[in-house]
């Protein structure tokens, strides 16, 4: 038997993935360790080698198709071995479920066929040659006759719109042409070639101003109505787009926001600046925070709403704004690491992150985020939790403002931080003492001369 | 062509028990008791004769051979080539082809077997052997040579080439590389044909000369057929019909004249594997089967096949019986097949090595070379020399072939169809005399019945045309099961008009053999349900041979067959079952729904050179419509809009026609709802620019017939309109037919199973 080769689940967020190229062809020789393909995940390119030795038989999913993980992708085996029947799965096919670190993994596609019950015999039936077929019990589909799918398609329109009077819903041409007239198509104006355009782009021309003498549809209208069309969005921003969602509509924020006083850090850092150290505010930032989780292990938790699970560790996410979007590298066992070698591994990851070459571990398992916007000239925001954290730190620019200090008005470097915190988790008191932690850490030199001096 | 003598016969058979004794006579076996020597010596053969007979021997052993030597790939003068053929070598068999078809004229016919290269040489080599001068430059016209010996020499060539083309599946076989080994045939010297249906050619053969006494030709038909294929029903049937008193007694009038056929029985001793004597036959010798059919035994004979001289001789005497009007004869020529059935058959399952040598050491060449050197009429020089010229001649004709070029693929279905038809009557067959006055119809308002308008159509045509002849089972004095034929016999006697014997299948094949010997004969089936008994005469006979043959032969005939639906007649006499038939490529298939129609499809069915299925529906018998009286055709393959409508298109033939239109007048009444009726009138062709133009129209179509549901030409219909007006449909197509199911005689359950207005008004409101 040929041993499928299956397409790898690279950290827990990956759904699918698309080979880049494959790096054998069939009938090459493969030997353990080989490299198979490379693959783009949601966040990066990864190499997949060979687990078996012997001949790559088939490749099924061929370079460019995206595919769900565990799905069969190609077989090795043994000259001649016959390889079974595949069918790709469609790109764009529904993913099993949206898969973040509290759901269930998903079930391989080798997984055993679960045995149905034997049908309960019926009073017995004479056999029918030909079966009529049950109306499948579906979800509402969009039903519409070849006929008035051709209409509509002649009139540049787009059908879904219309409400079908025929058998299931069905759009009917009776019901296109009573559209038509609803929406007074036929006082449209448009010139021949606009509306050429429009059918072959399938831009719905009632939805197309005029711009032409009298209201007339050009090209030129049609053409901006194309370039307005929902174009997708890139790999990433959907992943972003579902993992903020997902936070933001299944954990309750609430937030609470601190004025830090900078000034002394600030110089303090200036002087190992010039002495050479290679520290950077949000390395303080991140250290002050790593000692403060450790005292509220509440804040360093996640919950499903039903359970909450305390971390062990903890794992810092640090926000890094790239090219087209945002990654959150992960500083795993930051607990564990010196102040000099926190700020290293930020510093890597960070460069890692900037040239797209984040692994999916380095990417995963976070228990508590800080996003710094402090470059950005920001007074304060409002951050969203990165799903599945018990809370985030933002971090505002550090400004120069009057600020009271024994009762006169002096100028400080004062840097406002908000937490956003999961309420299921957090509660204001402890939110409150959580931040005003971390800002006694960040004022405390004496702390930093300890942590730095070696 | 002059008919006389009245037809009408009337029986007066009293009863008769007295005691006596049938007595079947004595059927001689062997009784040849010549030699070269004698027949030299009696002036019966020439020298030059007995040469002849022993190089067409060789002739066919030299290409047998090849054909197992290409096998095993050792066939020298092509090695490796890639023969795909059958390898149903006759070799062991050359005395009974060289010999029957020696004592042939050009003018004789045979028909042959899938054994039948032997066959098909002999009665190529032996017709050019007879050729005139004329006729071999016709035959060889880009030879230049002028002396006869040069000419023959080339013809015979050419044969050996088109013959191998033909196996090779070359276009430059006989039959264009279509029919192959199994359905070679040469009509130009009276080949009608090899058949790869044991026992198929017989009825076919019998058809032909059926044509031969019609037409008052002084030819025979000799039918080649195993011994296996005398256990086959259509082959016993066909001896029946062949021997019918009819011909010979006083219903023939002047003209009492036995069927001139010699059925030559190619009695190798196996069928494919089986022993027929001793094993799956109760007669030890298959002559005696002449007792069964005539009085005279059908002059059965047994014939030593082994000896070229043996069958020549009893074939001579056949073919004169025959000529003399004393057909049919039957001859059981004992011979023996040396290969197995092919060549994947190694024999050693069913017989012995010492059985296979005692008939190679009576070898029909190695014997016939024996007596030609003692004769003197050759010597040893001169017998290799004849083998040497036989073996190039076969290896030049080969190489050739092989390398000659294949059919195009692009005309793969090219020669499905002749487009032919019969436009003018050959002045020979124009108006024939009648023997009465033809029937009429009598008008009412223009109208008569659909029924009157088929016999109308049929009267007219024979009016026409002499080679149309009407044939069924009980059509003549009785007029058929539904008086449609009556009075046909009186006004056309019955030398066209006459009653068969109940034997669907000859029925069929007959008119396919009178067909291609050039009668256009009008067949009845009665029953629409006992097509089936004529299945393969239909489907593998009637609609392959344009095709098979490389539109060698027409085959125009009319199988009509009756539709007997909604009389509570049961399962068996009530199917709707044209759609088979339509699945049969080269056949036409027409089911006219009105009278006008039944008329006008008629006579165009009758004119046309391909065969045509006419299925008539006994329930539009008594329907009355308007009918033009004389000339008019409706031409095959144009439906008929029988009622405009613009929301719905309903597409029937048949008796569906008319529940349509009853429930295109509903729609409208009821509903407001304007329904378009097509009658496609012809199946097969279809006439599919209506259909499509119709429905790219309403955008709605239900296809209606009285046939079941399951496997319905409805569903054809339905099928190639989504593919063609898909974009046009505003509905799925619906078809409406009979239930799935078999006809019940019970008068409530033959309504629920018959399709009605309701069911088409039902589906009409599903799609509306
Ligand atoms: C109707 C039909 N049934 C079965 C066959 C398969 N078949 C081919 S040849 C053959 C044996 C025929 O025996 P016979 O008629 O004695 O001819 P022979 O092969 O001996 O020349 C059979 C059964 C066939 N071709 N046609
Ligand atoms: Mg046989």
């Amino acid at each position: 038997m040929p041993t499928p080769i299956t397409m790898p689940k690279f950290g827990q967020m990956t759904e699918e993935s698309t080979i880049v190229e494959w790096r054998k062809k069939e009938g090459d020789k493969v030997a353990k360790g080989d490299v198979l393909f490379t693959v783009e995940t949601d966040k990066s390119v990864m190499d997949v080698e060979a687990f078996t030795e012997g001949i790559l038989l088939k490749i099924v999913v061929p370079a460019g198709v995206a595919v769900p993980v565990q799905t069969v992708v190609g077989y090795i085996g043994q000259p001649g071995e016959p390889v079974p029947v595949t069918e790709v799965p469609k790109f764009g096919k529904p993913v099993p479920s949206v898969a973040s670190t509290v759901s269930p993994p998903v079930v391989p596609t080798t997984a055993r066929a679960v045995p149905q019950p034997a049908p309960v015999a019926a009073e017995v039936q004479p056999l029918q040659p030909v079966t009529v077929p049950h109306a499948p019990v579906a979800a509402p589909v969009f039903r519409i006759s070849p006929r008035a799918e051709a209409l509509a398609r002649e009139c540049a329109i787009d059908p879904t719109k219309i409400t079908g009077t025929g058998p299931n819903g069905r759009i009917l041409e009776r019901d296109v042409r009573a559209y038509l007239d609803a929406r007074g198509y036929h006082n449209l104006r448009i010139t021949p070639a606009a509306l050429e355009l429009a059918r072959k782009q399938k831009v719905d021309v009632l939805e197309v101003r005029g711009t032409g003498a009298g209201g007339r549809i050009t090209v030129a209208d049609i053409q901006r109505a194309l370039a307005e069309r929902p174009k997708p969005m890139s790999k990433m921003r959907q992943v972003i787009a579902q993992r903020l969602t997902q936070s933001f509509t299944t954990q309750p924020h609430f937030y609470v926001t601190v004025s830090v006083d900078m000034t002394e850090l600030i110089a303090f850092r200036e002087g190992l600046k010039a002495a050479g150290a290679p520290f950077t505010v949000t390395d303080f930032i991140a250290q002050a925070v790593v000692l403060t989780l450790q005292e509220f292990p509440v804040v360093n938790s996640s919950t499903d709403g039903k359970n909450v699970r305390w971390h062990s560790h903890v794992n810092l996410g640090i926000a890094v704004s790239v090219e087209g979007g945002l990654v959150v590298p992960v500083i795993h066992m930051a607990e564990e690491l010196t102040f000099l070698d926190l700020c290293m591994r930020a510093k890597q990851l960070v460069e890692k992150a900037r040239a797209g070459k984040l692994t999916p571990e380095e990417m995963s398992g976070g228990t508590f985020t800080i996003t710094n916007m402090g470059m950005l000239n920001v007074e304060s925001f409002h951050p969203i939790i990165n799903t599945g954290e018990g809370a985030i730190l933002a971090v505002a620019s550090t400004l120069k403002q009057p600020a009271v200090r024994n009762d006169q008005i002096v100028i400080r470097s004062l840097m406002k931080m908000t937490l956003a915190a999961d309420h299921r988790l957090i509660d204001g008191a402890l939110a409150a003492n959580f931040i005003n932690a971390i800002k006694a850490k960040l004022e405390d030199i004496e702390l930093w001369k300890r942590l730095t001096s070696w | 062509m002059l008919a006389k003598a009245s037809p009408v016969y009337l029986s007066d058979l009293r009863p008769d028990f007295r005691p006596f004794e049938i007595n079947c006579g004595t059927i001689p076996a062997y009784r040849y008791s010549g030699s070269l020597a004698k027949e030299l010596e009696a002036g019966t053969i020439t020298p030059s004769e007995a040469v002849a007979l022993f190089e067409d021997m060789l002739i066919v052993r030299e290409l047998e051979e090849m054909i197992v030597k290409l096998r095993s790939g050792g066939y020298e003068p092509l090695p490796g080539y890639d023969y795909r053929g059958p390898t149903h070598v006759s070799a062991g068999q050359e005395a009974t082809a060289v010999g029957a078809c020696s004592a042939l004229s050009i003018r004789d016919n045979i028909t042959s077997t899938h054994r039948g290269h032997g066959e098909s040489l002999a009665k190529g080599t032996t017709a050019i052997r007879a050729m005139t001068l004329e006729q071999l430059k016709q035959r060889v016209p880009n030879c230049t040579a002028t002396t006869r010996e040069e000419l023959v020499e080339a013809a015979l060539e050419e044969h050996l080439y088109r013959t191998i083309c033909e196996l090779f599946g070359k276009e430059d076989g006989y039959c264009k590389g279509r029919g192959g080994s199994m359905h070679i045939a040469d009509f130009t010297v009276g080949h009608l044909g090899a058949n790869a249906i044991v026992g198929g050619g017989v009825p076919i053969a019998t058809g032909a000369a059926m044509a031969i006494r019609y037409l008052r030709q002084d030819s025979v038909v000799c039918c080649f057929a195993g011994d296996g294929a005398f256990a086959n029903g259509v082959v016993l049937e066909s001896l029946n019909w062949a021997c019918q008193a009819q011909f010979t007694n006083e219903l023939a009038g002047e003209h009492k004249f036995g069927l001139p056929i010699i059925y030559l029985i190619v009695n190798n001793q196996y069928g494919m594997t089986h022993r027929t004597r001793n094993e799956v036959m109760g007669v030890d010798y298959l002559a005696r089967r002449g007792a069964g059919f005539a009085n005279n035994n059908m002059h059965a004979e047994v014939v030593n096949g082994m000896d070229v001289l043996a069958v020549r001789d009893a074939v001579r005497r056949a073919a004169r019986l025959c000529r003399e009007g004393a057909g049919p004869v039957l001859l059981d020529v004992h011979t023996y097949r040396y290969w197995g059935h092919s060549l994947s058959d190694p024999r050693i399952e069913y017989r012995t090595k010492e059985e296979e040598a005692a008939w190679k050491a009576v070898d029909p060449i190695e014997t016939f070379k024996k007596q030609l050197l003692e004769c003197g009429v050759l010597d040893r020089a001169g017998i290799e020399a004849i083998e040497l010229r036989v073996r190039e001649r076969n290896k030049r004709a080969a190489l050739r072939a092989a390398a000659a070029a294949d059919p195009d693929p692009k005309d793969v279905i090219k020669y499905m169809y002749t487009h032919t038809k019969c436009e003018v009557v050959p002045p020979e067959f124009r108006n024939p005399k009648l023997v009465g006055p033809p029937p009429v119809a009598k008008r009412t308002d223009g109208q008569i019945t659909y029924r009157d308008a088929i016999r109308e159509a049929i009267v007219e045509e024979m009016i026409r045309d002499a080679r149309v002849i009407l044939y069924g089972e009980d059509v003549a004095e009785y007029g058929g099961a539904f008086k449609l034929t009556k009075g046909l016999l009186e006004a056309f006697g019955r030398d066209r008009v006459f009653n068969t014997p109940i034997s669907e299948a000859c029925i069929c094949g007959t008119a396919v053999g009178a067909a291609m010997k050039g009668l256009r004969p009008v067949v009845e089936l009665m029953y629409m349900d006992f097509a089936l008994m004529a299945s393969d005469q239909i489907g593998n006979q009637a609609a392959k041979w344009h095709y098979m043959s490389g539109a060698q032969i027409e085959v125009p005939l009319v199988i009509r067959a009756s539709v007997g639906a909604g009389k509570g007649y049961g399962g068996q006499h009530s199917q709707t079952l044209e759609s088979i038939f339509c699945h049969i490529p080269g056949l036409y298939v027409v089911y006219p729904s009105t009278p006008y129609d039944a008329k006008g499809l008629m006579k165009a069915a009758i004119r046309d050179n391909n065969p045509v299925l006419y299925v008539e529906s006994q329930a539009l018998y008594g329907l009355k419509g308007f009918v033009p009286e004389g000339e008019y055709l409706v031409p095959l393959g144009v439906a008929d809009v029988k009622r405009e409508g613009k929301d719905l298109t309903f597409v029937a033939w048949g008796p569906a026609v008319h529940d349509c239109l009853k429930a295109a007048e509903r729609l409208q009444s009821e509903r407001g709802v304007s329904a378009e009726v097509i009658d496609i009138r012809c199946l097969v062709p279809l006439d599919v620019d209506t259909i499509v133009r119709s429905v790219q129209k309403t955008g709605r179509c239900i296809v209606a017939s009285q046939a079941v549901h399951i496997g319905s030409y409805t569903a054809e219909i339905a099928s190639t309109i989504q593919e063609l007006a898909f974009d046009y449909l505003d509905a799925p197509v619906k078809r409406v037919g009979a239930k799935n199911g078999i006809a019940p005689q019970s008068h409530v359950l033959e309504a629920a199973f018959l399709p009605c207005v309701d069911d088409l008004l039902n589906a009409a409101y599903e799609i509306l």
